[in-house]
């Protein structure tokens, strides 16, 4: 260690607590307003998804001129980094640590990485579309730093979310916990709607200057963010992150977690229900305008509707839940709440029913509100104490992994069936994609069926983190 | 200041503690360096400026 480096340690280590990022000692009762400001990394991971799937989609095929398949690739990097949520869980549930810290260094790790890939994401653009003098340089170098900075930016978000949900979960208290669902999912509705509002009227006049203003503030305000919501909400628990405690191989102890009764159940049951929502997700609005010939302002409502749908249905979950409702019941009736809303909206097509388009809308909304929260309440119920990182990375991994896989798969299904047998013209994709989703949801029910006769094992992880 | 690495400081860190706290303070500026300068990089190649 150099001279500078320590001098600053010495500085460390005269400064008093209250300016070091540590919770003080754990205190059993952790008020909700703690726990609001923690679900605030939320706000960032919201800001970021809004921007790779829907503001930089656009920019990138319009205004910048990329070819579309060439976005598609680009766009689908993020997802790549999904199913490592699991393995980046594991890694901070056996984090080695003097201070006793195991969430706060890959939360702080995964937000650099994200402001990273946002950091340089503006110039790659430009230079993936040979703005300015760009064009003169070989063509590798715009692709390659494109698709580091999706891959940066994917890997900071999950890591960022699957970190912070499994700190959530060891700061929060037993009863509270399905307030702390409905408070994350909130949190990430309102960053990707605020967002989505905030780039599109800030890049209404696109010139590429913009571009990098908007991008690059993001990028400081994840840092912003995400700082606020971490500050001294760890407590410090050196036993637990001890140097010399054995630690099981990710193999020993993937399958340690799946031994325990029904998780893989849990894990299929929560994929085949994520991509039976997701498939619709960026058809709808396409839908309304293609199909039921609404202007664009109505199919924006549309959308909406759909996110109040899910508010509505964060809220009813957390209620109940907070009565100590069982966890799995609800995602059951989330499901169950999805398929009638499926067929309101495949209606609204031989109809021609704007009305009831948006009806289903709001009833899917709710469906995939009650079947999310339900879903990762159980999460945390269910998570094993040591492995709290794991089981919540597990539940993101086949969420997210799902999600993007249902979203692409939407778009790709109706393009082919609509090229290839338009039978009921352009609607005939559409239908398809929309009665697959109602299939799915079925047999999402009935894969859930043992889980609800069970009922729900005594929970384990009551004491919070000493 | 003598280093003991069992001697509590006032933050209540140890020596050990304080380093590895600087650690992570360390790798954030470290990555922070290579981001910029692969920011710069690509800002270079957009428009060359010093021409």
């Amino acid at each position: 260690m150099n001279r500078t480096s320590q001098r600053l340690m010495r500085g460390w280590l005269s400064l008093g607590p209250r300016f070091l990022p540590f919770a003080d000692a754990a205190s059993r009762e952790v008020p909700l307003s703690r726990l609001l400001r923690l679900s605030m990394f939320q706000l960032s991971v919201g800001m970021a998804l809004v921007l790779l799937v829907g503001t930089l989609n656009r920019v990138m095929i319009v205004e910048l001129g990329v070819p579309a398949s060439l976005v598609a690739i680009m766009l689908a990097l993020p997802v790549l980094a999904a199913p490592f949520r699991a393995l980046v869980g594991f890694r901070s549930d056996t984090h080695k640590s003097l201070l006793g810290w195991r969430r706060v260094p890959f939360i702080w790790m995964g937000t650099m990485t994200q402001f990273g890939g946002l950091a340089i994401m503006p110039f790659a653009l430009l230079v993936l579309a040979g703005a300015g003098e760009s064009g003169n340089a070989p063509l590798w170098i715009g692709h390659a730093a494109a698709a580091l900075a999706f891959l940066l930016v994917g890997a900071g978000l999950h890591t960022v979310q699957t970190v912070g949900l499994a700190l959530a979960t060891d700061i929060a208290p037993e009863d509270k916990q399905p307030q702390v669902v409905g408070l994350m999912y909130v949190m990430l509705l309102v960053g990707m709607v605020g967002s989505a509002l905030v780039f599109g009227w800030l890049l209404q006049d696109f010139n590429p200057g913009k571009l990098v203003q908007v991008i690059q503030g993001a990028a400081v305000l994840t840092i912003i963010l995400n700082i606020i919501s971490l500050w001294q909400q760890e407590p410090r628990n050196p036993d637990a992150t001890r140097f010399d405690r054995r630690i099981p191989s990710f193999a020993e102890s993937w399958n340690a977690f799946l031994a325990d009764g029904p998780a893989l159940r849990r894990l299929v049951v929560l994929g085949a229900g994520s991509i039976g929502f997701a498939m619709q997700d960026v058809l709808l609005e396409p839908f309304g305008g293609e199909v039921l010939k609404l202007s664009v302002a109505s199919t924006t409502w549309l959308t909406a509707t759909l996110a109040f749908g899910g508010l509505l249905g964060f809220a009813t979950a957390s209620r109940i839940l907070g009565r100590g409702g069982d966890a799995f019941r609800m995602a059951a009736m989330g499901a169950a709440v999805g398929i009638p809303g499926f067929l309101m909206i495949a209606a609204a097509a031989p109809l021609f029913a704007p009305m009831l388009l948006s009806a289903g809308a709001l009833v899917v909304g709710i469906g995939g509100g009650l079947f999310g929260h339900g879903t990762l309440t159980a999460t945390m119920r269910h998570a094993p104490r040591e492995q709290i990182g794991m089981a919540l990375g597990a539940w993101g991994a086949v969420q997210a992994t799902a999600a993007g896989l249902g979203m692409a798969a939407g778009g790709v299904m109706r393009d082919v069936m609509n090229s290839a047998a338009p039978v009921l013209g352009r609607a005939t994709g559409y239908l398809l994609v929309y009665g697959i989703e109602v299939l799915l949801l079925l047999a999402t029910l009935l894969a859930m069926w043992p889980l609800l006769r069970h009922g729900e094992p005594p929970v384990r992880n009551a004491a919070p983190a000493e | 200041m003598p280093s003991d690495p069992d001697k509590v400081f006032p933050t209540g860190l140890t020596v050990g503690q304080a380093e590895e706290l600087h650690s992570y303070l360390i790798n954030g500026t470290r990555s922070f360096f290579m981001i910029s300068a692969l920011a710069h990089i690509l800002a270079y190649i957009l428009t060359p400026w010093l021409k």
